[in-house]
This record gives C-alpha cells, structure tokens and sequence, in this order.
C-alpha cells in the first residue's frame, strides 16, 4: 500500500516546530500498520529533524548553536538579497535534514519514547512551508 | 515496484554540479509515478545536497562555507596524519549526505519550486562516480 499527501505549515519565525502530532495523525488516515513513512520538505531554507521532545531547552540551545556556527550576515555570504538570515538559511538547511524515514509500527510512528519530529524554519520572518508525506506499508 | 541502477556519473568539474535532469530522466525511465526516490554515492569524495536552483552564489557559498568547516589544513587532520588528506574530505562527507531521498509524484521529482539536487565534486582530478538509484513506488 502507498499513500502519498501533503502537510502544510504556517511557521512563525526562526525556530523549531513539533509536527510529530500531526505526522501521526496522517499515518493513521492511511490505514498503513507496518512500513516506512518518509517526510519531505520542499524548502531549501527550512528541514526536519529528529530531536529529543522532553526539555524545550535542548533545542533553545540547538538554536543558539547553529546560529554560532553559521552567522547570520557573515561576511563570506553574496547571496542577500532577502536579507542577513537568507544564505545563513540555507546552510542551516545543508547540515540538517531535508527529509526524514521514520518506522511506522501498529500504525503509529515508531519514535523512541523522547523523540519528536521537528520543522527548523531558519528563516528570521514568517512562511508556508510544505512537507510531502508518503507512506508505504502494508 | 522496485527500480533500481547504478550509473557512473561523468566526472564533473570540482563544485557542485546539478544533476536534476539526469535523474528525473532516470524516474521517468522507471515508469513508477508516486513513491520515494533513492540516490546514493559510492565515496567520501563527492557528497549530494538539495539547494536552492534560483541564484548560483547559493550553492557556492554553501560548498566554500562547508569546506571551511572542515578546512584542508586543519590542525586535528594534521595530528592523524599530515599525508592524509582524505581525512578532511571524510569529515566533508560526514557533514553533508551520501544518501538523499524524496517524493516522487506523477512520475516526476516531487521537489518545491526551487529546490534542485546537486553533486559536490571535492577533487581537483574529477573521476567517474558510481550512483545508486532506488525507486520504490507503484
């Protein structure tokens, strides 16, 4: 079995974003119990990852670590036309994920019990971001 | 249905280089319209990214910030082994990703607007490149 939709996001701000309820509430739409859900994000200055969901400054510090590692405005980056967060962005984007598999199992996403599945947007102002889901099992 | 190949890229010049049309022309080839779409590359030299298709300075100031992070001559490298230079180029590999996946949808790539997939060529003498691609999908 396949199934294959589309999820949609309203992001407000650099940040992370919690999706995995609605990623688990997409797989069991499908009907699919057992296979493989992939997620795809068809952003090149947003991603996905998987993160730990317990403590929310894990991923306040996630922040300020990225934004240590590639700065916003330095002085290497020519592509700026949308401003200083905009190359950072798609960097950011470069180290992280693009996509994610995830297990599904009795019909649910199979995430170890502190795992989350998080949009990064790394842009600084707001946007519609877009995830293709397809899931396929039996 | 599985579809699966292994070509040999032609060498390309050292950069990154978008290889979107070979593979779409790979999917359609396939004859699969909706599933997943497996790329992988078989060396620690050459790494595949999926970035923005809109600006050129995008892809290059990703590679050279990249390249940085791992520098030619970097203090740790030089403690392994100064003969080594391999040992950056791994950690190049390791930063980025040797595997990408996406959607496909109506027999083609299910990318946004400007997200295109490229092949970050790291050696001055470019050599044939094995390419795995693994289509999953009905």
């Amino acid at each position: 079995m396949l199934h294959q939709q589309k999820l949609r996001f309203s992001t407000t701000g650099r940040g992370t974003y919690n999706i995995t309820k609605q990623v688990t509430e997409a797989i069991e739409k499908s009907g699919i119990k057992e296979g493989i859900c992939h997620i795809f994000i068809q952003h090149t200055s947003a991603s996905l990852i998987l993160c730990e969901n317990a403590d929310k400054t894990v991923r306040e510090d996630l922040n300020a670590y990225m934004a240590r590692l590639v700065k916003d405005g330095d002085s290497l980056f020519k592509h700026k036309d949308e401003g200083a967060d905009d190359m950072a962005a798609h960097i950011r984007t470069i180290l992280t994920q693009s996509s994610l598999s995830i297990p599904v199992h009795k019909g649910k996403c199979d995430l170890g019990l502190w795992q989350g599945i998080f949009l990064w947007e790394h842009r600084t102002n707001s946007h519609k971001r877009n995830i293709a889901m397809t899931i396929m099992g039996d | 249905m599985v579809f699966q190949d292994t070509i040999k890229l032609a060498p390309q010049e050292k950069g990154a280089t978008e290889i979107t049309d070979l593979i779409s022309a790979i999917i359609k080839e396939s004859k699969i319209n909706v599933g997943t779409c497996q790329l992988f590359v078989h060396n620690s030299f050459s790494s595949l990214l999926i970035t923005d298709t809109a600006d050129e300075d995008t892809k290059e100031q990703t590679i050279d910030f990249l390249a940085q992070l791992a520098p030619s001559c970097d203090d740790i490298s030089n403690v392994i082994n100064k003969s080594m230079e391999s040992i950056p180029e791994a950690m190049r590999s390791a930063i980025t990703q040797t595997t990408i996946s996406f959607p496909i949808r109506r027999g083609k790539p299910g990318l946004g607007t400007w997200q295109g997939i490229y092949l970050w060529e790291r050696t001055t003498q470019p050599k044939k490149r094995d390419l795995t691609i693994t289509i999953i999908g009905e």
